[in-house]
This record gives structure tokens, C-alpha cells and sequence, in this order.
């Protein structure tokens, strides 16, 4: 008599069939599709990301004397949460990669330097350290643990985005803080940013548009960066979900024919 | 010995003979328009980019001037001409023979190879619209922040605006002109238009109509350069919409899975048969 098979468990043969699947030999999908594919999102999500960052928050970005107190810390974590907070979507949904933020992070990272190095510094002349961009890797790394920790885009957008706003602060604040030092020039007291400032000529960005802190409660005085990262968390709950949208709405609605047919 | 050898994978994944012994997903058969469509696209941009950085401060400053006319009107009717000329071409090409294809049976290999070749050209739309929406605006905010400026053909502008603006465009919708005859289990005119490539080619459009409304606001009211002004906000849309590209991978994906089942089926029909 044949010894009876040992009966194994619902959840078990779902693994097993799990595991053939991933293993399953296929004739034509092979690892090339997703190397093409990860390479060649890099470029589109990189372009959405810096030209998202530029125009929300370009101008902070682009200067070091820019990158103030009250404004800076509102509108950069704002426009860099838009399309990390897509990607994070569209990683998640696909591969339960919590990976987004990051990826996205990374290829900005890269976007922005090239962009700087060889427009602002190679081709007009500014010094990188009075044009750099600002990092986001630091804060999508945490964003991501955030994700994957809560498998939530709701607590990750409340406590994520918070993270976020101030993580940008956090680590930007490093390489920003030397440039906020303070430096006699021309009899007045003023910042090592605004001394750069004041060297380099930006003709077309009058002394109107240049940024000048001024506050109406002087009591603020150096809390001011605080108050506006507070502000910059909330704000950034709203650029989450815009970035959510984009994910959800853009990217991922368009196929869902497909999805049922399959 | 190992082309023999590559020969003969490429016959058992059905790659076509013509490809040089190339199988549907070999680097050099399937992928090959990927290497020169972006091989092409940074030869382009390698090209703008040394023109403006030797003429933007000898020609580039007054629009008025002779050099000026002579660097960059030139440039500009160049650009415009050499896109419209390809344009035709290509569409022209896509169409006609397109049309004949219609109604052929697709050998699966095939079939793959034609997604493929379609992976290929929206990798070059997404290097080009990386190119439009980071490379040169970082050059445009730095030139236009620092020169004052006297016509909407400024040197960054040139480039980005009138190349890499509507070659996106064309390559978004090439792309679909291609999908249309060649991959109709998907694209064909039965199945309407997609919402991946409307979003695609809507953000590659729109971008080309925003161009219109920042330079007419220029003429107008805002003079200055302030990157982050409200009227520069809807340049946004094209990166946002562009989402319709990760649309379109998904899309095709799942086609890929369809063609593989269809594949196993009729392998294992023939011996279910001689079983029975």
C-alpha cells in the first residue's frame, strides 16, 4: 500500500504556488525588460521631479541666499514630496517595492546636479556652493521605512510627510548652515549667503523679487525656522496625496481594463 | 561557434532570421532602437549644448543683431525644418507600411519584438522630456535670471522649446502610430484610444500650448524671471501627465503574459492530442 501524501496546509500550498510562479521559466519575459524599464523610468521621473521642483520652489533652490528661514522650509519639502509620494504608489502597488521615495530621491539627486554643474556652474560661472541643489535621498530613505513599516499611504502620509519636511531641513541644513554665519560687508552686518548674493549679478531677478526675511511678530526671532517647519509638515500632507493622484489616477487607473482582462 | 550557439537560441525563442540571428529580446534585436533613438537624441543634445555654450554671450544677447541672426534665427528655422522633415518622414513611413501589415497574422516572436521596438522608442521619449524638463530648464532659470532678454528666441530656449518640445511630442505619438498597425491586439483601431498614450501625448501637447502662454505672459506682465511665478506653475501638467508612460509599461506587460500563455497552450495542445 502506498503511504498516504502528509496533507499540507492552505497557506503553504500558496507559497508553493507562489514560489513555481516566481521561478516559472517564460520564453520571452527575461530580465532585459526589466532593466530597460528601470533604466528608462529614471529619465521621465526625474524630469517630473526637478521640473516639479523647479517651479514650485526653484527660486529657493537655485541660491543659497534664498533658502531663508520662514519660505524655504515650506516650499521645498512641498514640491520634492509631489512625485516621490507617486512613485512610492506606483512601486508599492506593483512589486510591494517600498522603494519609491527613494528611487525617486536618487534619480533628482542626480537631475539636479547635472543640471547645475554643467548650466549654472560650467556654462554661466556661479561658484556650486552658492547654486547646489538640495538632497531628498536622506528623507526618502525614512519616508520609504515609514511605508513599509506602516503599509498605510494614510499614516504615511501623516507621519511620513512630517518626516519629510523635516528631513529636507534636517540634512540640507548641514551643508546650509556654514553660509549663515554672519560677515561684515560694507559696514553692515549680513550673511555669508548674502554676501553671495551681492557678488553675483542676477540682472533679471531685481532687488524686489530678491528675498529679504522680515517678519511681523519680532518675537519669533530664530524660532521663525521652527513655526515654518511645523507648516512645512502640514503642507506637505498635501503634496503626499497630490502625488498620490498622480499614482493613482495617471499612472495606474489608465490600465485597470487590462488588469480585469488578465 | 557561439553565434551558432546564440543562433540557435534565437530560432527556439522564434526570433526572426532577419535580425542576424537576433531573438525579439536580444540587446542587439528587439532593443536595438533603443541604443541609437537615445544614441541620436544626446547626439542632438551634446550638439545644442556646445552651440549655446560658444555663441550665447557672442551672439545671444541682442536679438537685433546681425550674430544673431546668423546663430540662433538660423538654428531655430533649422531645428523646426529638420523635425518637420523627420516627422513626415517617419509618420509617413509608420502609415504606409503600417497599412500593410493590417490584417496579418503576428507570430507571437514577433509580436514580442514589436513591443520591444515600442519599449525602445518611449525610453527615448523619456530621455528626451528628462532632457526638456531638468537639463535645459536649469539653464534657461540660470540664463534668463542673470541676462536681460529682448525676444522669446533666447538662446535656452531655442533648444528647449522648439527641439525637445515637439520632439517629444512626435516620438509620444510615433510611438502610438506604431502600436496602432503593428500591435493591434492592443493598440489596433477596435480598441479605441488608450488612456495612456492620451495622457502621454496630452502632456507632450499641452507643454508646446503652455510655451505659447508663458512667452505671450512675458510680452505682457512679467518681464523678470521668477522661476517659481504663478504663470510658469502649469509647465507641471507635462511632467505630471507623463504618468501615463508607467500606463503604457503596465499596459504592454500584461500583454507580454498573454502572449506567453497563448504560446504554452499551443505547445502543450500537440501533445495533449497525442496523448489522447
Amino acid at each position: 500500500m502506498a503511504a498516504a501524501t502528509p496533507a499540507i496546509s492552505p497557506e503553504l500550498r500558496k507559497r508553493r504556488e507562489l514560489g513555481d510562479l516566481l521561478r516559472k521559466q517564460y520564453r520571452w519575459i527575461d530580465r532585459t525588460w526589466d532593466a530597460v524599464f528601470w533604466i528608462t523610468a529614471v529619465f521621465i521621473v526625474a524630469g517630473a521631479a526637478d521640473i516639479t521642483k523647479l517651479l514650485f520652489a526653484g527660486d529657493w533652490d537655485f541660491w543659497t541666499d534664498w533658502k531663508d528661514a520662514q519660505w524655504w522650509p515650506v516650499l521645498t519639502p512641498f514640491a520634492t514630496i509631489i512625485i516621490p509620494s507617486a512613485l512610492q504608489y506606483i512601486q508599492w502597488t506593483a512589486w510591494r517595492f517600498p522603494t519609491g521615495a527613494t528611487y525617486t530621491s536618487v534619480c533628482l539627486f542626480f537631475a539636479s546636479w547635472l543640471g547645475r554643474y554643467f548650466q549654472w556652474h560650467v556654462a554661466e560661472g556661479y561658484p556650486l556652493n552658492f547654486v547646489y541643489p538640495v538632497t531628498t535621498v536622506g528623507a526618502g530613505l525614512i519616508m520609504d521605512l515609514i511605508l513599509l513599516e506602516t503599509k498605510s499611504y494614510i499614516l504615511t502620509s501623516l507621519f511620513g510627510s512630517a518626516a519629510w519636511a523635516f528631513f529636507v531641513w534636517a540634512y540640507n541644513y548641514v551643508s546650509l548652515a556654514p553660509f549663515l554665519q554672519p560677515a561684515q560687508f560694507m559696514h553692515h552686518i549680513v550673511t555669508v549667503a548674502d554676501v553671495q548674493g551681492i557678488a553675483y549679478l542676477r540682472s533679471q531677478t531685481p532687488e524686489y523679487l530678491r528675498h529679504i526675511e522680515r517678519g511681523t511678530l519680532r518675537s519669533f526671532l530664530g524660532e521663525t525656522q521652527y513655526v515654518a517647519l511645523v507648516f512645512g509638515m502640514s503642507v506637505s500632507i498635501v503634496g503626499y496625496w497630490i502625488g498620490q493622484f498622480i499614482g493613482r489616477y495617471l499612472s495606474v487607473w489608465p490600465i485597470r481594463r487590462y488588469i480585469k482582462n488578465y | 561557434m557561439a553565434v551558432v550557439q546564440k543562433r540557435a537560441v534565437a530560432e527556439y525563442r522564434g526570433g526572426p532570421a532577419t535580425l542576424a540571428g537576433y531573438g525579439p529580446t536580444d540587446w542587439l534585436g528587439g532593443w536595438r532602437p533603443l541604443w541609437y533613438s537615445c544614441g541620436i537624441i544626446l547626439a542632438c543634445n551634446l550638439f545644442l549644448w556646445i552651440w549655446d555654450y560658444n555663441f550665447e554671450y557672442y551672439a545671444g544677447l541682442n536679438s537685433n543683431s546681425r550674430e544673431f541672426t546668423l546663430y540662433y534665427r538660423t538654428l531655430f528655422w533649422g531645428e523646426l525644418i529638420s523635425l518637420g522633415i523627420f516627422t513626415g518622414l517617419w509618420y509617413g513611413w509608420l502609415v504606409r507600411t503600417g497599412r500593410e501589415l493590417l490584417g496579418e497574422k503576428i507570430e507571437h516572436a514577433e509580436e514580442v519584438r514589436r513591443i520591444a521596438v515600442m519599449w525602445s522608442i518611449i525610453g527615448a521619449t523619456s530621455l528626451s522630456l528628462w532632457i526638456e524638463a531638468s537639463f535645459w530648464p536649469n539653464w534657461d532659470g540660470a540664463w534668463h535670471q542673470t541676462m536681460v532678454r529682448d525676444t522669446a528666441l533666447t538662446p535656452t530656449h531655442i533648444p528647449m522649446f522648439y527641439f525637445f518640445f515637439p520632439l517629444s511630442a512626435i516620438l509620444a505619438l510615433g510611438t502610438y502610430l506604431y502600436g496602432r498597425f503593428r500591435v493591434p491586439a492592443l493598440y489596433g483601431a477596435d480598441k479605441g484610444f488608450p488612456w495612456s498614450f492620451t495622457l502621454l501625448i496630452a502632456a507632450c501637447v499641452l507643454e508646446c500650448v503652455q510655451v505659447a502662454f508663458n512667452e505671450w505672459g512675458h510680452s505682457l506682465w512679467i518681464a523678470e524671471e521668477f522661476f517659481a511665478a504663478p504663470f510658469h506653475w502649469p509647465f507641471v501638467t507635462y511632467g505630471w501627465l507623463a504618468g501615463g508612460m508607467f500606463a503604457f509599461w503596465g499596459e504592454t506587460i500584461f500583454r507580454l503574459y498573454e502572449i506567453e500563455k497563448a504560446a504554452e497552450q499551443e505547445q502543450s495542445q500537440p501533445m495533449a492530442e497525442v496523448s489522447g
